[in-house]
């Protein structure tokens, strides 16, 4: 169901924003940073679905709070002439890959419960069989 | 319970949904933006390098620049040059025409008197050498411009009788009687010159030929009509 709601956002946002207008270049340096932080936001939001935390008000303060602090950073450090920029995109980038970390761990340990479970379920069966036929002799 | 988590999902998924939504959307606006500038040229050089680019642009520019004040002063000296060329050739033509009108190569007009000589029926016809010292009088007397029977007296002309005098011979062309001799000049000067004791007009009149002299105020003394040719000058 979540990913059905993603999908829909990606080919509406995908949709709108090939039409939306042009901005100047000078704010697309903001807009990177600010991209990096709200897809690190929807990565967490995925994976605190999946540990069963999720709260919408944190999701939400996080979404924006990030890329507007992202932003700031930005402005602040061209104006002091330091890169601060990559130090918020290695924290982001960082923790996207530990949200997909959880989320992938999550979904391969699902996988390898059900491939168990049919195993399990097949050596019953086995061992019913070999019981019948035992039985039989 | 249930319908609370219920609840609690959709509007989890909504949000993620809508999250979604501007991170695309913003996204594609950025790659928009990123597809449309070339920003790898600019964007792959150290701060030093813009540096040196950016001098070097700023020398060529100072150069073309230097250029294109060069080439304007040089306009503006051929303007200088041009001016003086019309002013130069503006004085060679009138150089020409005073030269053309001292040649008698046009047409001139001017205060002068009129001679109209005609034979007497009882005495030997007017001869060219009597047109001569007229002519040479007129000259003397200081004529601008004589002609005589409309042939135009130039450095060149000739004024000669042929076959023994039964005609005359001006500028190569034959006149007939009456000879019409205009001149252009000081009036009285002229009519002094070939009057009175020793005047050449008179002294036709004594012989019994019919010789008159009018002052006129506006006389038209047409262009030399042949041309002059040089063949030994060098």
């Amino acid at each position: 169901m979540i990913f059905i709601a993603i999908l829909i956002g990606c080919i509406l946002g995908a949709i709108l924003g090939l039409n939306a207008p042009m901005i100047s270049y000078t704010y697309s340096s903001y807009l990177a940073i600010a991209i990096i932080a709200a897809l690190d936001s929807v990565f967490g939001g995925i994976a605190s679905v999946i540990k069963k935390n999720f709260d919408l008000k944190i999701f939400i303060s996080g979404f924006f709070g990030n890329a507007i602090l992202a932003i700031l950073l930005t402005i602040l450090g061209q104006k002091l002439n330091v890169d601060i920029y990559l130090a918020a995109i290695v924290v982001f980038v960082w923790r996207m890959f530990m949200n997909l970390g959880t989320i992938r761990r999550y979904y391969v340990e699902k996988w390898s419960e059900i491939i168990k479970k049919k195993a399990s379920e097949k050596s019953k069966n086995r061992k019913e069989e070999e019981t019948a036929k035992v039985e039989e002799k | 319970m249930i319908e609370k988590m219920k609840k609690g999902k959709i509007a989890m998924t909504i949000t993620i949904g809508i999250a979604c939504f501007a991170l695309v959307t913003v996204m594609m606006m950025q790659f928009k933006v990123v597809n449309e500038t070339d920003i790898t040229a600019i964007e792959d050089m150290q701060e030093s390098e813009l540096k040196t680019e950016l001098a070097n642009w700023k020398t060529r520019y100072e150069e073309i620049d230097a250029q294109y004040q060069e080439t304007t002063q040089r306009i503006e000296e051929y303007k200088n040059d041009e001016a003086s060329n019309n002013e130069a050739s503006r004085l060679v033509q009138e150089e020409l025409e005073q030269t053309n009108t001292l040649l008698g190569l046009t047409d001139v007009h001017g205060e002068g008197i009129v001679i109209t000589l005609k034979s007497g029926s009882d005495a030997a016809a007017i001869s060219a050498d009597d047109l001569l010292i007229i002519v040479n009088a007129l000259k003397f007397a200081g004529a601008e411009a004589i002609s005589i029977n409309d042939e135009r007296i130039i450095n060149t002309t000739d004024i000669v009788d042929i076959l023994d005098g039964s005609f005359i011979k001006v500028n190569g062309q034959r006149i007939l009687e009456p000879y019409v001799i205009k001149v252009i000049g000081n009036q009285s000067h002229l009519e002094s010159s070939v009057t009175g004791n020793g005047g050449k007009v008179e002294e036709l009149q004594t012989l019994g030929h019919t010789a008159t002299i009018e002052k006129d105020n506006d006389i038209t003394i047409g262009k030399y009509n042949g041309e002059i040719e040089t063949k030994y000058i060098e």
